[in-house]
């Protein structure tokens, strides 16, 4: 009976060993479960029959007691586990929280109501896990009814949905749908976003004159930009620059993107007559560039210095610089900059500063973001060269002002203006690095009047691609990984022995 | 409560008296180190690769998503180890009852002052302290590296308090296998297909329906620790594992009812 029964053990966990490896129900493992299911069972059978025995009264009085206490476990047991699984519960201990929604993924969706969102995935993706947390977290934040499908049984619908790889995410809201392809609390949110489907205005883009180019999908381009504010509800209209002779009267925000050469007088002039009459002009600037937009901002107080800022802080331990990059975390209290701070850095390849100057007492201007008190601007070229000290300074070392924001009341118009001394930041290169993106997008909100808008979007890319010095790994390994181990063995094997001799 | 101090003093001091034990931490700690290593290696060369390969950097999106801690070194040890504890638990629980009775000496035990639900306690105790041990010596070395590297030093903690439960969820298995035969080696293999049996049934939804296809999914092991290797701690997986010890210790329980009857 013993041999039968653990024969039949030795099979079902030989096949189900080879179903785990495998992950395929082969001949082997159906013949080795089915075969050790009957010889288990025979054996269970043949051991019933040899206990009949303990039939009396006394021993059926005492097993009785026994199963009704095992009753009793397993009822603590379930409701233990059910009352946790109730409370619905869940601790977040990823280094990026990445399981806990900002509060503009939360407002996104709860703003659509009847929201559907179906997985579409292949069952051998690993990846799919991930999602299901993702949409489950969602679920408990906002009404929202979660669905799975499997692509290979679903392939009209993911035609439908322009679906074309395992671990998407379809949102639907009434007959309109987005398709989010690697799903992550961002992309999510961006997929939201565009189902909202929110009209925020026209920003008017001045392009030409060597502007960066929000259509370009190259490093330099700024199409992330331009994607970034259609899925904040932007239209965006371009307009060429020499032939600007008056910005459009359905424009809610001008934006100026660091055009290398000197705009044509008229343009300015157009500039300068859309901002008295109450216009708002979001301005990026570049080291080394002169266009005339610098006069257009002096006149409203904002003058940009020439050279370009110089910030040791996050260079290296030595405090010398690396470069042009500054790397800010220092920002004024302000609605643009509102969500930001010591942990939420901006980062800007190179940057210009900015004097600040009220041309009159009832003007509001705020410095928004600031290089380090280590920071200087550096005039010549030289100053830039990787290493570059505190020797090699030109301008004392203070904080100096990189993004500013102005607002004006001139003849009962109100006029909003925010000036950034990088373009380059805002780049597809660097748009989606650290908090950039939220900086810019929530400054274009400001300046149109949509604080309600302003928020810190959740980010798309994982942040935890990170190297680990393999140096410091293999010494960990011969320090601790190894020795430990080592140590044990060394130790039960001393044991063991005096015991033995003993 | 000096009777049950005795056991638990009695209990550790023939833990530790057999290779078997010592034998168990080393290859736990052994293998998760060079399990941990080798994925950490592996990771750093692949980061490195892409990183240079395309002369981008880090912050140039080029970097494939899937290259990244968790999906490259927390989620695959975490599997690695778990199979490596399916294996190693049921060798440590297979002595804990079944010797006693191959010996005679639980009639000996049964006639201390000690409570058969004591007895029981006390030897659940040493054997969930041991694995908690097990785990915590393996545990040292990724926390170095991880610390030494500054990252998610949480999330590991996170990873490896899954692991602790998933040992003491196979511990409570191989405890109740151990209480109902004398045969170690039959204990041993008892408590590895009950662990295989219950480590995922998602190999039988296909022939059940939905309703108790979630039923055996609830109770399976392998979805229940799995979470933890994303960093996420849900009360419900916790009481799963105390669940499955507080069931174990009603069976084991009632194993020394059966003994009293014959």
């Amino acid at each position: 009976m013993l041999a039968l029964a653990f024969s039949g053990l030795v099979a079902i966990t030989f096949g189900l060993a080879s179903f785990y490896a495998t992950d395929h129900f082969g001949l082997y493992a159906s013949a080795n479960i089915a075969g050790g299911s009957v010889a288990l069972a025979i054996g269970a059978v043949l051991g019933a029959r040899r206990a009949r025995g303990a039939g009396g009264p006394h021993a059926r009085a005492v097993i009785a007691r026994g199963l009704t206490r095992i009753l009793f476990c397993l009822l603590l047991a379930v409701t233990i586990e059910r009352v946790a699984a109730w409370s619905g519960v869940a601790l977040d201990f990823t280094q990026e929280r990445s399981f806990e929604f900002e509060p503009a993924t939360i407002e996104a969706c709860r703003a659509l109501p009847g929201l559907r969102a179906t997985l579409f995935y292949d069952p051998l993706d690993p990846r799919v896990r991930r999602t299901r947390l993702l949409l489950a977290t969602l679920a408990r934040h906002c009404d929202v009814e979660t669905a799975e499908r499997v692509i290979d049984d679903a392939l009209l619908d993911a035609e439908r949905f322009e679906v074309t790889s395992s671990n998407t995410v379809v949102l639907e809201s009434g007959k309109r749908f987005e398709t989010v392809g690697r799903p992550s609390e961002g992309t999510l949110y961006e997929g939201l976003y565009r189902l909202r489907s929110l009209d925020s205005g026209v920003l008017t883009v001045l392009r030409g004159d060597g502007a960066g180019d929000l259509q370009s999908y190259r490093e330099t381009g700024y199409s992330g930009l331009a994607n970034a504010l259609e899925t904040e509800g932007y239209r965006l209209l371009s307009i060429v620059s020499p032939a600007l002779t008056a910005v459009p009267d359905e424009t809610t925000a001008l934006l100026v993107n660091a055009p290398q050469r000197q705009l044509p007088a008229v343009a300015l002039g157009a500039i300068r007559s859309y901002l008295a009459s109450g216009g708002r002009m979001v301005a990026l600037l570049e080291p080394g560039l002169t266009s005339g937009i610098e006069s257009v901002l002096a006149e409203y107080g904002i003058e940009a210095l020439d050279g370009v800022v110089v910030d040791p802080m996050f260079a290296t331990p030595e405090r010398s610089a690396l470069g042009p990059s500054v790397i800010s975390n220092s920002y004024e209290t302000h609605l643009v900059t509102r969500g930001l701070n010591r942990n939420r850095m901006t980062f800007f390849p190179s940057t210009r500063a900015f004097r600040l100057r009220k041309p009159q007492v009832s003007d509001r201007l705020v410095r928004l973001v600031l290089a380090s008190h280590l920071s200087w601007v550096a005039e010549s070229p030289g100053a830039l060269a990787e290493g570059a000290s505190a020797d090699a300074k030109e301008t004392r070392r203070q904080y100096h002002t990189i993004v500013a924001a102005g607002r004006y009341e001139r003849k009962g118009r109100r006029i909003r203006i925010v000036a950034f001394g990088s373009s380059r930041f805002a780049s597809n290169r660097h748009l989606r690095t650290l908090f950039n993106l939220d900086l810019i997008v929530n400054a274009v909100h400001w300046v149109a009047e949509r604080e309600p808008e302003i928020a810190i979007r959740p980010k798309i890319r994982s942040t935890v691609q990170f190297p680990l010095p393999i140096e410091s790994s293999l010494a960990t390994l011969y320090g601790v990984g190894l020795l430990v181990p080592e140590i044990l063995l060394i130790g039960g094997g001393v044991v063991w022995l005096r015991r033995r001799h003993s | 409560m000096t009777a049950l101090r005795a056991l638990i003093r009695k209990e550790i001091a023939s833990l530790f008296g057999t290779p078997t034990a010592w034998l168990t931490l080393t290859m736990v700690a052994l293998v998760t180190a060079l399990i941990f290593f080798d994925h950490l290696r592996l990771y750093n060369q692949l980061l490195f690769a892409y990183a240079s390969t395309t002369m981008g950097g880090f912050a140039s999106d080029t970097i494939p998503d899937y290259i990244n801690l968790w999906d490259m070194v927390f989620f695959p040890v975490m599997e690695q180890l778990g199979l490596t504890l399916l294996g190693a638990v049921p060798l440590v629980t297979m002595r804990v009852f079944s010797e006693e009775r191959s010996r005679g000496t639980d009639e000996l035990l049964l006639s201390t002052s000690l409570t058969p639900g004591q007895i029981v306690l006390g030897k659940f105790a040493v054997t969930f302290g041991f694995v908690a041990l097990m785990m915590a010596v393996s545990f040292v070395y990724p926390a170095t590296a991880i610390e030494r590297g500054g990252l998610g030093a949480m999330h590991l903690v996170v990873v490896f308090a899954g692991l602790t439960l998933l040992a003491i969820g196979l511990a409570s298995i191989g405890l109740v296998c151990s209480a109902f035969t004398s045969s170690q080696l039959l204990a041993a293999m008892l408590g590895w297909a009950m662990a295989f049996l219950l480590w995922d049934f998602g190999w039988v939804q296909p022939f059940v329906s939905e309703g108790f296809a979630s039923v055996l999914d609830a109770i399976s092991l392998h979805p229940r620790y799995g979470a933890f290797s994303e960093g996420i701690v849900s009360p419900g997986d916790v009481a799963y594992f105390a669940a499955l010890a507080i069931v174990a210790f009603g069976a084991v329980r009632f194993s020394f009812d059966l003994r009293r009857v014959g």
